[in-house]
């Protein structure tokens, strides 16, 4: 269907047409059935999901302005948040867990993570997008099908392998494995097929820039958008990661969520205490996601299209 | 030089050039061009074969193997350690676990979020808005929505039984019991992870040509019918997708169910001890990395099994018949329109 | 650069990003000499669990050696630790300094006695009780870990809640009740039955398995042949599970450190427990704000002990000379003394024991009881040091699920579970 543009309409037959146009074609959606504005019982129902979603968050927090003598005696917690929060995430922080030694180590590992994925995702995936060489169909399929091998299985082998490199304990064990994924290279090799014109490559090359100053200054800030949403997503991923963590770095250099876990089998159960713990774990990722939450919809979204 | 860039799509006649002097200069970037591509690829491919490929293969060796966490590599055992697992009771006790705890997390929410997506499908006001209302969860790490659901769902103290108690309904023991404790756990996963997929699936949706609804609309369907004849049919390759990354995911679940008590055993009757924690207790408590490997090993074949079993099966629920029909009928319909509107 | 690499990273930990990844890999070979102890500035660190009370100790020791820094890695529980212990041992690296152990862990770690430096000094010799020493003492007679405390056993109860249900409520007259009939384990169950009959609902014990602990302590040989190492299980221990069994009906079907008897403290879940030194801060801690609590010196059957910790020193350590020295003096009467104030863990140093400061102790929380003179007097009852071997921990493990099924989930009856129990034990050898 290669209707005229409403602009066009516009130009030429005025603005009345033009807007009996739009209406129309608006029209011609809400005929389709799923334009229509929806009724309540939508709005009610995305309600539920939504309390659904923030319940838990909206029960830790009331737990952890909380303490552990009014919680057992209220299986169902006041609604209202108590006074103690600040208290117990001082005292979190206080406590023979080392948080901050933990919370360091989280963000070590993410940003160390997400950086290395970026950049080498985007290198890889310039190549297959962008450059011609022997094997690339098939590499790239490759690529894509180690998406679907279960590699925590790998566990055993694995933590064979950091003994043997001496990083059991080691931050590096956790960074390295995670340096570069096919999901990365995938994800990067889609965006810069489309959204890196040839022409682009060809000038530098025509202006006698090597392979790598090609990539690095036109392939790279050209990946930037999709580069940003992929450290986004590694980032995540990086931060709840838990299992192997929990078995290559131990209880001596832990990340978050291993800290999270002595804290819970601690010798006094301090149930405030654990759910400051959570609370802590939990907010940076809150406020990731405050910030650029609609970017990564956006992420999803896309990735599932072309995925 | 620009041969080596792949043409543009239905662009860039070849070109005339002329011809070369070979200097070394050149020879260096002719290097540099052949070699770079592969260059580029080769970390993503290193580091698979190093932390992916290798120890996969790896754990084959250690599970011919014995093999003490402490004491390193000792005789070969044949299949030794696999006969050990599979006449272990908790071994298939784990299966059971595993495979529950996938189904009941699976099923339900590939179903919600099918429905969430089709309301957010819907010409929402403040769309935004509801999208990251559903994506919430996705950014609390496994370890922190288990701390708190386990504390939710604690058999005499937690709130849930509590809130069923003032109902008038006897407190579950979702520690307790198996099917307690395996729907506490899903309802962690499906927590995490429904709004997610069902971004995934809204996507897919939005993906679908408009005019198959509208056909349908003028054939008189109903939006619940279209929803089964249209939307279901066409998301097919998605959710396939979705399905398979979630039966690969969910059959190696660890985090929820290790942290469902202080103990990390999976129960007193290991009634939600998964695989993958089973997997842990041989290697990491009970010190034989040989008979955990073999424990990897039969996972990972389980896996396999099941990706090529979701894979059929959801190939039959939403049959490529059904949807080629409808699709059919519904081009069929519009051209008719648009024939008639000439 | 395996035994480096942790100590840069400690080094490079205030560094962030990526210059971090990449200094941990470029190992150098600084810091790999042990040498006696000097004035050189260096870092201690020692791992504990649960609670050793060693905060202030350590502060202590830091004012004494100016050149020394201690970093203290605290466990939650033990089974943390033990965890982390193996696959520190595992990796090679990755172990404090000075690492406390329990005495559960004692035979794994005799198999694999050389990763342990040898401990034996002038200094140390008859500091301990003889079957405390001989608990840390390879066959070769290499000492492996400095003994810390013992865990002598009395009975923690709610005196409230005894004097409601009708029952004597002081600590002497409770421990004339426990002591009638010969004070044996039938008389702990039939005061048990005397007070769920008029206690209203409140259950007598904690749990099962908790009770179950107290007597396996007092058998010699539990699980395991101690000439073999074999697993052969005591005929009593199906006895004692049967009778635990049959009691249920005076437990509030808790497991101990879940979530829900961390909340019985808080809400009259039970009037007793059994109660070695190092429990009395457990219970102070999750019962805060509850009044009653108070310590009978009574044990039923006699005395027993039920754990104890000690510290070893890793092979792994860059500085064993000064883990050592700093072991050695935290294992001190002076110190342990200090220790026992702090948290209850009653000391294995048989001057401390002996100590008229010792004696004089109490806790204000269990009703100013003379904890230092009860746990002493508990401690000279303890006629019985079970032998665990290798598969202790393991078969301790599964006889736990067992009890705990049939009285914290109440989904097996004794019979199948005991079968389970059995299928397992077989699994572990």
């Amino acid at each position: 269907m290669s209707a005229p543009s409403i602009p066009f309409i516009e130009q030429t037959a005025g603005k009345s047409a033009a807007r009996s146009a739009r209406r129309r074609r608006k029209g011609v959606a809400l005929a389709g059935g799923s334009d229509r504005r929806p009724g309540w019982v939508t709005y009610l129902v995305l309600g539920l999901v939504i309390v659904g979603s923030v319940f838990p968050l909206y029960f830790t927090v009331l737990l952890a302005s909380s303490d552990a003598q009014t919680i057992a005696q209220n299986p169902i917690p006041s609604p209202i948040p108590g006074g103690q929060l600040w208290d117990n995430l001082v005292r979190v922080y206080q406590s023979d867990i080392d948080l901050w030694q933990a919370t360091l180590n989280s963000i070590i590992v993410a940003v160390a993570t997400s950086a290395s994925v970026v950049f080498f995702s985007t290198l890889a995936g310039y190549s297959f997008a962008k450059l011609r060489f022997k094997g690339r169909g098939p590499l790239l399929v490759f690529v894509i099908a180690t998406m679907a091998v279960p590699t925590q299985l790998g566990v055993v082998p694995l933590f064979i392998v950091m003994k043997e490199l001496g990083l059991v304990g080691n931050l590096m064990a956790v960074i390295l494995p995670g340096m570069v994924t096919a999901f990365g290279v995938f994800w990067m090799t889609q965006y810069l097929d489309s959204a890196l014109p040839y022409e682009l490559i060809e000038a530098a090359r025509v202006d006698g820039a090597s392979m790598f100053r090609t990539f690095w200054s036109i392939a790279l800030p050209a990946a930037r958008p999709a580069a940003a949403m992929l450290a986004l997503f590694t980032f995540i991923a990086s931060w709840t990661n838990f299992f192997w963590p929990s078995i290559v770095l131990g209880t001596q250099t832990p990340t978050l969520p291993v800290a999270l876990q002595l804290l819970q089998a601690g010798f006094f159960k301090d149930i405030a205490l654990i759910m400051a713990g959570v609370v802590i774990s939990v907010i940076p990722l809150i406020l990731v996601f405050l910030v650029a939450g609609r970017q990564l919809v956006a992420g999803i979204m896309q990735g599932a299209v072309k995925g | 030089m620009a041969t080596q860039l792949a043409p543009t799509r239905g662009a860039a006649p070849s070109r005339q050039r002329p011809p070369r002097k070979i200097g070394f200069r050149q020879t260096l970037g002719r290097w540099d061009v052949k070699v770079s591509p592969y260059l580029y690829i080769s970390p993503f491919f290193i580091l698979f074969a190093i932390v992916g490929l290798f120890p996969l293969l790896y754990t084959g060796y250690v599970s011919v193997h014995e093999w003490s966490l402490l004491g390193g590599k000792g005789d070969y055992v044949g299949f030794e350690n696999f006969s050990f697992v599979l006449g272990q009771p908790n071994f298939w006790t784990g299966l059971r676990n595993t495979l529950s705890i996938f189904l009941l997390s699976s099923v339900p929410q590939v179903i919600a979020a099918l429905i969430i997506a089709a309301m957010l499908d819907a010409n929402l006001r403040a769309k935004t808005f509801w999208r990251m209302g559903v994506l919430l969860p996705y950014v609390v790490a496994p370890v922190a929505v288990a701390l708190v659901f386990s504390k939710m769902f604690a058999d005499e103290s937690g709130m849930i039984n509590a809130v069923l108690g003032n109902l008038g309904i006897d407190p579950i023991g979702w520690h307790k019991d198996v099917l307690p404790s395996h729907i506490a756990i899903a309802s962690m996963v499906n927590f995490r992870w429904t709004g997610y997929n069902a971004l995934i699936f809204l996507a897919a949706m939005q993906a679908i040509p408009r005019d198959l609804y509208e056909a349908a609309t003028l054939d008189g369907a109903s939006r619940v019918r279209q929803f089964f004849a249209i939307t279901i049919p066409m998301l097919r390759p998605t959710m396939i997708f979705v399905i398979i990354t979630s039966t690969i995911g969910g059959l190696q679940i660890y985090d929820e169910p290790r942290m469902y008590d202080q103990l990390g055993q999976g129960g007193n009757s290991r009634q939600w001890m998964t695989i993958t924690l089973y997997l842990y207790e041989l290697g990491w408590r009970q010190r034989d990395l040989g008979r955990a490997a073999a424990v990897a090993w039969l996972l990972f074949l389980l896996i396999i099994i099941f990706a090529i079993l979701n894979f059929a099966i959801t190939r039959r629920i939403s049959s490529a018949d059904d949807m080629t029909r409808t699709a059919k009928k519904a081009r069929k319909a519009i051209k008719a329109r648009e024939r008639s509107a000439r | 650069m395996r035994k480096t690499t942790r100590k840069m990273w400690a080094a490079a930990a205030g560094v962030t990003g990526i210059a971090l990844v990449a200094t941990a890999c470029s190992g150098s070979d600084a810091g790999d000499d042990s040498s006696a102890p000097s004035d050189e500035k260096i870092t201690l660190t020692i791992s504990t669990f649960n609670e050793f009370g060693y905060d202030d100790l350590l502060d202590e020791y830091m004012q004494l050696n100016p050149n020394i820094t201690i970093e203290h890695n605290k466990f939650a529980t033990s089974n943390e630790a033990r965890d982390q212990f193996s696959t520190a041992l595992a990796a090679g690296s990755g172990l404090a300094d000075v690492v406390a152990v329990e005495v559960d862990w004692m035979p794994e770690i005799k198999q694999y006695a050389d990763q342990f430096n040898d401990l034996t000094s002038d200094s140390v010799t008859g500091r301990w009780n003889d079957w405390t020493t001989k608990q840390a003492t390879t066959e070769d007679g290499v000492l492996l870990a400095y003994p810390t405390d013992i865990g002598p056993e009395a009975i923690a109860y709610r005196a409230d809640l005894f004097a409601a249900a009708g029952l004597p409520s002081d600590r002497e007259s409770v421990k004339a009740l426990f002591e009638e009939n010969g004070g044996d384990w039938d008389q702990f169950f039939k005061v048990g039955q005397d007070f769920v009959a008029a206690s209203n609902g409140v259950p007598f014990f904690d749990g099962a398995d908790a009770v179950g602990q107290g007597m396996l302590n007092q058998l010699d040989a539990p699980f395991e042949n101690p000439d073999t190492g074999e697993i052969a299980l005591d005929p009593q221990v199906q006895e004692i599970y049967n009778t635990l069994l049959e009691n249920t009906n005076l437990s509030s079907h808790k497991a101990q450190w879940g979530e829900d008897w961390v909340n019985a403290f808080q809400n009259n879940g039970f009037a007793v427990m059994l109660a070695p030194s190092w429990m009395l801060g457990v219970i102070e801690g999750n019962a805060a704000g509850v009044t009653g609590w108070d310590i009978a010196d009574t044990f039923p059957g006699g005395g027993g002990n039920w754990g104890g910790s000690f510290l070893t020193v890793p092979t792994q350590s860059e500085h064993p000379e000064e883990a050592k020295a700093f072991a050695d003096w935290l294992t001190a009467p002076e110190q342990q003394l200090k220790a026992f104030a702090t948290t209850g863990n009653f000391p294995s140093q048989v001057e401390a024991q002996a100590s008229t400061e010792l004696a004089g102790m109490t806790n204000e929380f269990f009703n100013n009881a003379p904890t230092g003179e009860i746990f002493k007097t508990r401690s000279e009852a303890i006629s019985v040091i079970p032998f665990k071997g290798e598969n202790y921990f393991a078969v301790r493990d599964a006889l736990s699920q067992a009890i705990n099924r049939v009285d914290v989930d109440q989904t097996d009856d004794a019979a199948t579970s005991w079968a389970t129990f059995e299928e397992a034990v077989k699994a572990i050898g």
